[in-house]
């Protein structure tokens, strides 16, 4: 399959589940991250993501994790609070390096949040 | 036409001139058209012919290693002979054509930037470029590039302040990889002026010296036939390359023990190379690669094959707040391998989430291939040196190449990527795959054909073979053109930047022997 092949079928995958997702991201609840804002995710890659966050860190848990994600709920205003805080991050150089992949530390504790409330 | 081959002049002919221009590849090529039809009387001596030779080739036959800290020595003794073309133009007969400027943080001496700094600005030499832009008919390279303001091809939104920007390439259609008629044109068009004289089949085996070792006297020219020729001028030009003008100098030690140029030991050393860098996917790991957030298309990065394009690369702001050198990204729209792999679907989930997170698109964004390049910095015991003990059919010893990183190298390299990746995280344009590990850098990496720095300029003998304008500064009327004058490589590809100093000769060359006459 070519790049342009494989956009293409991204791009579809992703507006098949945005139409649900977006109504339904005003209704979220500190309940439902999971079936709202990441509805469409490999939740077992999220997971493996996550367990890698959490294998270089002290034990923690998901209540630890939703305080300092998600400290006044999971509503419609998580997106730019979250964005505010990868750039945060991304500037003071707190990242998480995930396979090459090189993530903010939020987004490797959204992951281990993922992972932990997936068990 | 005014070609001779070599080969039918009477044995011991003497070639005269009042410019002797060694080598027909694209420095000697530019500098014979930016002479022709003037007064001057200009002889070429091109070693191959019209077409390239396995024999003539093989003149060019060495060993060569690469040494790196953290890896292993690679071996790479095909490569003097495979990088280089010794034919009327040159390695420009295999050139793609890609060309870019040296941007002026190249030029600039950079504190942490060991050896930086050259004798010219790049504000200097613009105009010089912009000649040579116009020769090769591409566009101007400046801020007011028309691809930079084409609304439909987008650049990436970066903080101006993380000094990461978009570099453009062009392609000219003058080289041998591009358009071979085009290209046969320019190699040769020139020589209708009365003026030009290019000897094809001649080899230089020798400058020689003056006696007091300070002007050069004469040339020794041999064929693969056997004949041997003498050709002599006012004034010489050597330009047949970044390693083979460091061997005709230092074998050149008839009168000068370490050869001509070479009191202080410079000549061959500062070899610098460019390679790109890049991993590919596997079972275990994604390879280099970008997920840009934005669903919009990529097209000042992606470009055509041979079309203009952007790389994304580091200027002088980012290169000083990460104490790095010049780093590029190129962007490629790579095929999907590994599907269904753990490795392919981390790399989708972690797409979905960060162009969710940055808000850039509905439709998850898109995933590229990137190579990086990261400048070669000028390192003394990055060599070439010659082999005595091996000659090649003419009786020239052949090269070593001990090709040279440091740590310095490694870690400006990792640093430049973590800083894009760092850049397009914080700005909410994308996130970086750098999967390689250090000790596996040279394994994966593929050398150009570019050989810069071994008769690097700078206004103190001391620390250069050559002066701002090229002259040796051991021998007054001996002149060096090429990539071995660059002090630092940066990135850009050097065909363009070795047009511009040429012109730049060729106006200095014409006022000089004005001033003669």
């Amino acid at each position: 399959m070519t790049a342009l092949a494989r956009r293409d079928l991204l791009a579809a995958l992703v507006a098949a589940t945005a139409g649900a997702a977006l109504p339904a991201l005003a209704r979220a609840s500190s309940a439902d991250l999971k079936p709202t804002l990441f509805a469409d995710l490999d939740m077992a890659a999220a997971a493996r993501i996550g367990q890698a966050w959490l294998a270089a860190r002290p034990p923690t848990t998901a209540a630890v994790l939703t305080t300092r994600l998600f400290p006044n709920g999971r509503g419609p205003e998580v997106l730019p609070a979250l964005r505010r805080r990868v750039a945060e991050d991304f500037r003071r150089g707190a990242v998480f390096v995930h396979r090459g992949w090189r993530l903010s530390d939020t987004e490797g504790a959204l992951f281990a949040l993922l992972a932990l409330e997936a068990r | 036409m005014a070609f001779i081959d070599a080969r039918t002049l009477p044995d011991a002919s003497a070639i005269v001139a009042d410019l002797v221009i060694i080598g027909g590849g694209m420095a000697g090529i530019t500098l014979a058209k930016e002479l022709a039809g003037g007064p001057l009387k200009v002889a070429i001596l091109e070693s191959g012919g019209r077409d390239i030779d396995a024999d003539n080739q093989a003149l060019y036959a060495g060993s060569a290693v690469v040494h790196a800290p953290d890896n292993p020595d690679k071996p790479f003794n095909d490569y003097p002979g495979q990088s280089r073309a010794r034919v009327l133009g040159g390695s420009g007969m295999v050139w793609g054509g890609k060309c870019a400027p040296l941007d002026p943080a190249d030029f600039a001496a950079r504190a942490w930037a060991p050896h930086s700094g050259w004798p010219v600005t790049r504000e200097q030499i613009q105009p010089f470029y912009d000649r040579a832009c116009d020769l090769l008919e591409i566009p101007r390279f400046g801020r007011d590039d028309k691809m930079l303001q084409d609304p439909a091809r987008r650049p990436l939104d970066l903080a101006p302040e993380d000094g990461f920007f978009p570099a453009p390439r062009h392609f000219t259609r003058y080289s041998g990889g591009s358009d071979k008629a085009a290209f046969d044109r320019f190699r040769t068009d020139f020589a209708d002026a009365a003026n030009i004289t290019v000897y094809l089949h001649a080899n230089v085996v020798r400058i020689a010296l003056n006696p007091a070792g300070d002007q050069v006297a004469g040339l020794e020219v041999a064929c693969l036939d056997g004949k041997r020729h003498t050709a002599s001028g006012k004034t010489y030009v050597l330009a047949v390359g970044g390693i083979e003008n460091v061997r005709l100098l230092l074998a050149s030690n008839d009168v000068r023990a370490a050869g001509i140029g070479n009191r202080h030991d410079l000549v061959g050393r500062f070899f610098q190379g460019h390679v790109t860098y890049a991993a590919d996917t596997d079972a275990e790991t994604e390879g280099t690669a970008i997920h840009i957030s934005r669903d919009a298309p990529m097209d000042l990065y992606l470009g055509p094959r041979r079309g203009s394009h952007c790389v994304l690369a580091s200027g002088a702001p980012a290169q000083k707040r990460m104490g790095t050198g010049n780093f590029t990204a190129t962007f490629y729209a790579g095929e999907e391998t590994g599907a269904g792999t753990q490795a392919k679907t981390e790399t989708k989930t972690i797409g979905k989430v960060a162009a969710r997170i940055d808000g850039q698109g509905a439709g998850g964004g898109q995933l590229l291939g990137f190579f990086a390049m990261s400048e070669h910095f000028p390192n003394p015991d990055s060599r070439v040196t010659l082999d005595a003990a091996a000659k090649d059919a003419l009786g020239m010893p052949r090269i070593r190449l001990d090709w040279a990183y440091s740590k310095t190298d490694w870690d400006s390299l990792e640093r430049s990527a973590a800083g894009v990746g760092d850049a397009l995280g914080a700005a909410g344009q994308g996130r970086l795959c750098w999967p390689i590990k250090r000790q596996m850098l040279l394994e994966i990496s593929s050398a150009s054909r570019h050989h810069m720095g071994t008769t690097r300029m700078h206004a103190d003998p001391r620390q250069g073979v050559v002066d701002s304008d090229g002259r040796v500064h051991e021998a007054g009327n001996l002149y060096v053109a090429g990539s071995s004058v660059f002090p630092t490589s940066g990135i850009a590809n050097p065909t363009l930047t070795i047009l511009a100093l040429v012109m730049r000769l060729a106006d200095h060359l014409k006022q000089e022997f004005g001033a003669r006459r």
